[in-house]
């Protein structure tokens, strides 16, 4: 139930009360799952998907009947892998060949694991995991073969992970981008290609995304590194550092010292980077939205991106993220999710509306303030490449394009003036000659012109000087005058 | 594809027409440092300025308006390439555009056409598709060009005119290869018309006004990378020219073609100028700013423009200034990516730290002489 406080907060932020509500009230799943045809051990792990995920469920649960079990079948064994991974009472050597064999250990029926310390917040999941596998068993062959292979690269990837960290190879953690961009890769950016590839085999999405790796590798990058920026302070206070070496050594000496509050500007400065880091691959991930098929995939993509993108801005030039954990707010997500579950349009107008707002917040004296308009350019432009705002203009003038055309058409203006000129005389020179023979020939038949003169002025004089005092008998002057018009 | 790496193959004879100026002496430094063998001969109205000490260069006097000397001089020289960027100021008057920009490009491409030049690069301007009422979002080289009554700028339908003329002239004689590059917004060591009023608005201490949303995004581009886009030009017409008479595909022709050349990094117009502030020294933050609304800036700029114009003076603030500073002006210039191969050399950033500098280092030394 909501608080006194956030009655409060609703009460003078009525827009974002609205957004919650609108969303609660006109939001229908695109597909809703069949509780009733799903075995047992299916609904064991549909429970765990809830428990575990609490930012994915919700997309997931709306998917397509086709890849509904297997992406959460997916998301389990990869949870499960993770929660062995993160688990630091396990040592290295009973870690590393778990993790390494995981890919075959998903197949062996009955496997489960119950040495994960008291503490590991999805320790169930790994001791109830033979319900997952039994799930995966039943997946079609091609969804466990893509499931296998990326459960193979991304365990093998995390042991490496592990390993050096054991060893003190990067005791600071992360040192160069390209590592961090690596560690992404392992956590995130194979979960797009695996989830991309089950896409593809169902037709949900186009093939050219396989062809275009960059693109689903942006996907899983961008979600990562967002959650890495954000989380800086609670993975600090764990004793955990994603930050790679590569960018914050550029603002600070050591580590530490981005959360002291004398160093503000450093540690702002170091946060640009990071975000400018992710920032980049913003126009891919719309790209790859471009590919998917079906509506219940597209927001299953659309809504994490443009969560996204909102914490990005969120976080930007916002000091508070060494302080605590920032979020968007409710209201927000709630837009953001109405924004993302309907067409790319809406969800280009997101990332420009947000991509705008990070610009304007941009420091001028930021090491990478040119850089960050760059990036924020790119997107912009991304989004007008598919969706031009105006359309090359039509030349309806038909400018001239060489001097001799420009100078044939000034000729032809000037001709065409002429004739007009002569056109008008030659009228007006007819109407004149006519009216001369008229009054010729009224002459000559007795007219008195200078009768219809006088006549002429007077009326003219009692236009003007009727109602004033300048001569008190023109009306009396008026009537013979009258009386000769008749004649 | 030009790799940078791989070693750049010579480019003949190449004349550089306008050499001394902004972009022509550009030019002929990346000519020496891209390809070291190639002979530049430059033709300058006057010779005086930016000269190259490499050998690689020889100077030449001579104006463009007169046909007979610059056929003699072709005739001497036997260039393989042309690169014409030659052009007067945006400021002077009509009939000084006429002569040189429509007059002179086509006394070059006669002279060229008689002397067996291969390839003739011409410098446009982005601006021959930029209308007075139209903004240029993501333009690309099948708008069309705004020239005679249409065209505000008399420069700007001068250089499309020349362009036209230019692009009409290839293959005639088949032998004669020709194309455009349309740079927009060059700004770079020794550039005149846009660095320099930036950096004095910020010695004026005008940095804390902001015209409109700064939502409009704009193409600025570093010089070398325009020198080079022309480079890259050169170097295909000069490899259509090794296949002739095959003709090359469509969508892969450069001969009679126009490109649009910038950084390809289109930014915010005041975070570009905030840029070039930080630059030169400005530390005022973003807080600091005063936005002043585009119609209200047009009014001022209009009551100014007016009063100025009594007193015979240019005010601080004129529609044109407030009509660029809110304007979206910026092009797609894929075309030039895949037939040329273009990519910018030097970053954005890269590109006005360079530029900033010289032009700050270049007041100090304007103010020694005088102190003198």
């Amino acid at each position: 139930m909501p608080g006194v406080k956030d009655l409060a907060y609703y009460a003078v932020h009525p827009t974002q009360l609205r957004s919650i509500i609108q969303w609660k009230v006109w939001h229908n799943p695109v597909h809703e799952r069949d509780e009733s045809k799903e075995s047992e051990s299916l609904k064991r792990c549909f429970h765990f998907l809830a428990q575990t995920s609490r930012s994915f469920v919700a997309v997931i649960l709306e998917l397509h009947p086709d890849i509904l079990v297997s992406v959460a079948i997916f998301y389990l064994v990869l949870r499960g892998l993770d929660t062995i991974e993160d688990d630091m009472t396990i040592p290295l050597a009973k870690k590393e060949p778990i993790l390494r064999d995981f890919h075959n250990i998903i197949e062996q029926d009955g496997w489960t694991f119950t040495e994960n310390g008291p503490n590991e917040k999805d320790r169930q999941l790994c001791v109830e995991f033979n319900v997952v596998i039994e799930e995966y068993k039943k997946l079609k062959p091609t969804h466990q073969a893509i499931i296998k292979d990326i459960t193979k690269r991304m365990g093998n990837g995390m042991a490496d992970y592990v390993k050096n960290a054991e060893f003190g190879i990067d005791d600071n953690g992360v040192n160069t981008v390209k590592d961090y961009e690596q560690y992404c890769h392992y956590v995130a950016g194979l979960v797009g290609e695996g989830c991309t590839r089950l896409f593809v085999e169902e037709g949900k999405a186009n093939p050219a995304l396989l062809k275009r790796t960059e693109l689903h590798e942006s996907m899983g990058q961008f979600l990562q590194q967002v959650n890495i920026i954000r989380d800086i302070k609670e993975d600090f206070d764990d004793k955990r550092r994603f930050w790679p070496k590569e960018i914050w050594s550029k603002h600070v000496d050591n580590f530490e010292d981005l959360f002291k509050p004398e160093n503000k500007d450093k540690a702002l400065a170091c946060s640009s980077e990071m975000i400018l880091t992710a920032l980049r691959r913003a126009d891919d991930c719309l790209f790859f939205l471009a590919g998917i098929k079906e509506q219940s995939v597209f927001n299953f993509c659309a809504i994490p991106q443009s969560m996204a993108i909102a914490t990005l801005d969120a976080c930007f030039q916002n000091h508070d993220i060494f302080k605590r954990n920032v979020k968007i707010t409710k209201g927000d997500a709630c837009q953001l999710m109405l924004e993302s579950t309907q067409n790319l349009q809406l969800v280009c107008e997101v990332f420009k509306r947000y991509t705008r707002k990070i610009h304007k917040k941009s420091n001028p004296h930021d090491p990478n303030f040119l850089q960050i308009s760059i990036a924020c350019g790119k997107t912009e432009q991304f989004i007008e490449s598919i969706f031009p705002s105006q359309k090359p203009p039509v030349d309806e003038k038909k400018n001239p394009t060489n001097v001799e055309e420009a100078a044939r058409l000034k000729k032809e203006a000037e001709e065409s003036k002429w004739e007009t000129i002569y056109m008008i005389s030659a009228v007006i020179g007819t109407v004149v000659f006519i009216s001369g023979i008229m009054l010729v020939v009224a002459w000559f038949a007795g007219a008195r012109f200078d009768i219809a003169l006088g006549q002429a002025k007077e009326q003219l004089g009692q236009l003007f000087g009727s109602s004033g005092s300048i001569n008190a008998s023109a009306p009396l002057d008026t009537k013979p005058s009258t009386d000769h018009s008749e004649l | 594809m030009a790799a940078g790496r791989t070693p750049v193959p010579s480019l003949g004879h190449v004349t550089v027409v306008g050499g001394c100026g902004f972009l022509g002496s550009h030019i002929v430094s990346l000519i020496i440092k891209r390809h070291p063998s190639t002979r530049i001969s430059v033709l300058d109205l006057r010779t005086s300025s930016n000269r190259n000490a490499s050998p690689q260069v020889s100077y030449h006097d001579g104006d463009i308006t007169d046909l007979a000397a610059l056929k003699t001089l072709f005739a001497e020289l036997k260039p393989d390439v042309i690169i014409h960027t030659a052009s007067p100021h945006f400021h002077l008057p009509a009939a000084v555009h006429d002569k040189v920009n429509i007059e002179g490009t086509k006394n070059l491409l006669a002279a060229a056409q008689e002397t067996g030049v291969k390839a003739f690069v011409y410098t446009s301007s982005a601006s021959v598709i930029l209308g007075p009422e139209t903004e240029l979002v993501n333009a690309n080289e099948d708008w069309p060009m705004v020239t005679g009554a249409a065209q505000p700028e008399y420069y700007t339908t001068t250089k499309a005119y020349a362009e036209t003329a230019v692009l009409e002239a290839n293959r005639t004689p088949t032998s004669f290869l020709t194309c455009a590059i349309r740079p927009a917004g060059i700004f770079g060591e020794g550039d005149v018309q846009l660095l320099p009023p930036i950096i004095s608005a910020f010695r004026k201490g005008q940095t804390k006004f902001q015209v409109g949303a700064n939502d409009n995004l704009f193409d600025f581009t570093y010089v070398e990378n325009v020198a080079y886009g022309h480079l890259l030009a050169a170097q295909h017409l000069l490899h259509t020219h090794k296949i002739l008479p095959t003709v090359p595909l469509d969508h892969e022709r450069v001969d009679g073609e126009a490109f649009f050349i910038t950084n390809g990094q289109p930014v915010y117009f005041w975070d570009f100028a905030r840029a070039v502030w930080h630059e030169a020294g400005d530390r005022r933050p973003l807080s600091g700013v005063w936005k002043l609304d585009r119609d209200f800036a047009m009014g001022v700029g209009a009551v100014l423009e007016n009063l100025f114009w009594a007193l015979g003076r240019t005010p601080n603030i004129t529609r044109k200034q407030v009509r660029y500073s809110t304007l979206n002006k910026y092009h797609n210039i894929d075309k030039a990516k895949r037939r040329l191969g273009y990519a910018p050399l030097v970053q954005l950033d890269e590109g006005v730290r360079r530029g900033v500098r010289w032009h700050v280092e270049n007041e100090a030394k304007q103010a020694q002489k005088k102190d003198q």
